[in-house]
């Protein structure tokens, strides 16, 4: 980043299975994004947009940004950056190398609108097509074989797998926006919960629904700064990694962004990890040094990632709870990450957060980006 | 016997799952590294069904080569950690090979030609390749056989000492001239590039020919060699279900015995179905890298990327597996086939090689036909 950054208003949608259209959840996320910057559409100079191309959310709608100008009312320039599950984050990492001082960064995406078989079919296209997609390597499958490794290589106990999902599930429940909200899921819903690839329930599993969510940035100051920003894209196959378990997407893009913000991963108060599947939210404790390699089951079971803990992770609910729209993801994140160090978040609030992260990822382990957020002083 | 494969550049240490002919970092040539033999180093059961993947619960194994190389792979049979995973070769006449593309067609030609036993030829044998090239097509329209298919066949067969002078490629078209059916089909470079001969059916010469109440006039190009393969592009097909590798030897015939069987189909089915009893023995190599779906070409069907390499030392073998693969219904010549003794026709005595049935099953739209299309 050349000159430091600010987030002016953020926004997301009810996460959810309702029948709306991405025009409409743009529209409701920017009108509301621009309330809380209390900024006029006409003082955006530019916006940055990410959302998939699916063939069965019935749109077909591929010139996504001369959507958005159709909405906004205005020709400024506006530029779409997708990859996939990630596509929130890279838009974001994309829109703070921009030199337009007034930046709308959106992302929204229809992920349910047909049944499960469909859906799963969509979301393997984020795989590679002959190698991966070919051998029915469907996303839980991929996560699941890089979780029977972890287990293997690291003695990792299932158990960890499912206090993860337990704890997104207890913060989901907090969180209005959420898919999960209100809805308690105890320990016994998930362990006995069907087994969708082995060895993952279908509560290590996100859930996939239909969102937008926005984000305001400036070269004005507000009282979030953003400190620093780092994106690594590993290959697109797992299996062409040397070492499965490991995703250095995640270690290299957390490495600049600690290195930018001058602070190590001890000095986070609050992150929002990609916790697509359970063990991508235990490998990530790993990747960005929040605890040493091989020890992210400790990590989980001794509490510090949990709303008390030492370093509160999904405070939102995470991709497991929160649910998990695909694009629009990143910027959620974001969203929840802001209003934590803003101290909004009423009963799912962290304790005084100073800094926060953001982790989001597209495809298993290829684009990822890490963004470090802090409190300014105003 | 499956296929790892990795392009690496030997000096700048980088590897490639694509083929990757040139080291980006070195401009160097890369080395093909190729493994038919290895571990299970992770497996998962898959329970949710998807359309590509609609029969569950499946496997998918992580398996490692002595290189550390690693690939998924489909399968339905359990394994466990550590397990050697090695495909068996049959050269029977109930086998059939079913080879996944990994981008690369010499592979695939050659693991699929493998599985059944491979071909052996001495230096002097005369080699015909009967592919399918009646209609102008590209390649990605699946109306033809796939030029990259037909470019790695001869790369197989040179390889095991075959001479280019030997090698002849014959189609015919019952609907164009020769040169404007195979204008668009990519044959003539890769007959170039080879410097094979590319015959026109209908300039060679027929014979009269009997079996059963059917009175064939045949061309004799088949009987003048002594190998011979079949190279069908696997399609949809409105009346016969599927164009394999029965459809495929029509062009044998002479224009008027074709036009005579295509005016009753119920005919064209009797006399398909005993039309390899007038050709010597053949291989069948079917091309469903690209193939059709929905209605097959005569009804706008939509081309099929199945990414699969078929093979089979029988044509019953053959059609009644490729339609099982693609869960078209029963082909009532196949089974017509299979009762006159031209081969095995029940799917519990035929082998299948190189992947299971139940692991490669895709649901294909089926040719029904459309009011929506004006008949021609």
């Amino acid at each position: 980043m050349n000159k430091p950054r600010f987030i002016k208003g953020v926004a997301m949608s009810r996460f959810s299975a309702d029948d709306v259209s991405t025009q409409e959840l743009a529209l409701e996320v920017i009108n509301d994004a621009l309330k809380d910057a209390s900024m006029s559409p006409n003082e955006i100079d530019a916006v940055v947009v990410s959302t998939v191309d699916t063939k069965t959310n019935t749109e077909r709608q591929r010139l996504y940004p001369a959507i958005v100008a159709s909405i906004l009312k205005r020709k400024i320039p506006i530029i779409r950056v997708p990859a996939v599950c990630g596509g929130g984050g890279a838009a974001f990492w994309t829109a703070l190398r921009l030199q337009y001082n007034n930046i709308l960064v959106l992302a929204v995406d229809r992920v349910v609108s047909s049944n499960t078989s469909k859906i799963t079919h969509e979301i393997m296209s984020a795989a590679e097509n002959l190698w991966e997609q070919e051998e029915g390597l469907i996303f839980p499958a991929q996560n699941a074989i890089v979780a029977q490794l972890h287990m293997n290589k690291y003695k990792t106990p299932k158990q960890a797998l499912h206090r993860i999902a337990l704890k997104n599930h207890e913060n989901g429940c907090l969180n209005p926006k959420a898919r999960f909200y209100g809805k308690k899921i105890t320990m016994e819903d998930i362990e006995k919960s069907p087994i969708v690839a082995s060895p993952f329930n279908i509560y290590d599993c996100s859930i996939s629904v239909n969102g937008g969510a926005a984000a305001i940035i400036s070269f004005d100051k507000t009282d979030i700064e953003v400190l620093g920003s780092g994106m690594a894209t590993d290959n697109i196959a797992p299996f062409e990694r040397e070492d499965m378990t490991t995703w250095q997407g995640t270690v290299l893009a957390g490495k600049i962004a600690f290195k930018e913000a001058g602070i190590t991963p001890e000095d986070i108060n609050v992150a929002e990890l990609h916790d697509a599947f359970t063990i991508v939210e235990l490998i990530a404790y790993e990747d960005l040094g929040f605890c040493k390699k091989g020890e992210g089951a400790n990590f989980i079971l001794e509490g510090h990632s949990t709303l008390q803990g030492k370093l509160p992770v999904n405070p939102s609910g995470g991709l497991k709870a929160r649910g998990h729209p695909i694009s629009p993801t990143g910027v959620a994140q974001i969203v929840e990450i802001v209003n934590q160090l803003r101290q909004k978040c009423d009963t799912r609030q962290v304790k005084n957060p100073e800094w926060g992260l953001t982790h989001n990822i597209g495809g298993a382990g290829g684009t990822t980006t890490v963004h470090i957020f802090h409190k300014a002083e105003i | 016997m499956v296929r790892i494969i990795r392009w690496v550049g030997e000096k700048s240490g980088k590897k490639w799952i694509y083929p990757v002919e040139e080291d980006i970092y070195t401009h160097e040539k890369t080395k093909k590294v190729v493994s038919k033999k290895a571990k299970v180093v992770g497996f998962t059961k898959v329970n949710i069904p998807s359309p590509l993947h609609p029969i569950i619960p499946y496997n998918v194994l992580i398996l490692e080569d002595v290189h550390g190389h690693k690939m998924p792979k489909k399968v339905m049979k359990d394994y466990a950690m550590g397990d050697t995973y090695e495909d068996a070769i049959s050269d029977k006449e109930n086998a059939f090979a079913i080879v996944k593309l990994k981008y690369d067609y010499e592979e695939a030609v050659d693991e699929a030609l493998e599985l059944i036993g491979g071909i052996t030829i001495t230096p002097n044998q005369k080699i015909l390749i009967k592919p399918n090239l009646s209609v102008p097509g590209n390649a990605y329209l699946g109306t033809c056989t796939n030029d990259k298919t037909l470019d790695a066949l001869l790369i197989y067969l040179l390889k095991q000492g075959a001479k280019p002078a030997n090698i002849t490629i014959a189609e015919q078209s019952f609907f164009l001239p020769f040169e404007k059916a195979i204008a668009k089909t990519g044959i003539l470079e890769v007959v170039k590039k080879h410097k094979v001969k590319l015959v026109n059916i209908a300039d060679t010469k027929f014979e009269e020919k009997k079996e059963r109440e059917f009175t064939f006039k045949i061309s004799k190009i088949a009987q003048d060699h002594d190998i011979v393969i079949n190279v069908p592009v696997i399609k949809t097909d409105m009346i016969l279900g599927m164009d394999g590798a029965f459809e495929n030897l029509t062009r044998f015939l002479h224009k008027e015995s074709y036009e005579q069987l295509a005016k009753d189909p119920l005919k064209a089915v009797m006399a398909l179905a005993i039309l390899p009893k007038l050709l010597p023995p053949f291989i069948t190599l079917g091309d469903a890298s690209i193939g059709m779906q929905g209605n097959g070409p005569a009804q706008h069907g939509e081309p099929g990327f199945f990414n699969m390499i078929f093979a089979a030392r029988n044509p019953v073998v053959h059609d009644r597996v490729a339609s099982e693969v693609l869960c078209l219904s029963k082909l009532p010549y196949a089974e017509l086939a299979g009762k006159v003794g031209v081969g095995e026709f029940e799917l519990d005595n035929i082998e299948v090689l190189g992947n299971e049935l139940e692991a490669v099953r895709r649901d294909i739209l089926k040719p029904t036909g459309s009011r929506l299309f004006k008949k021609s």
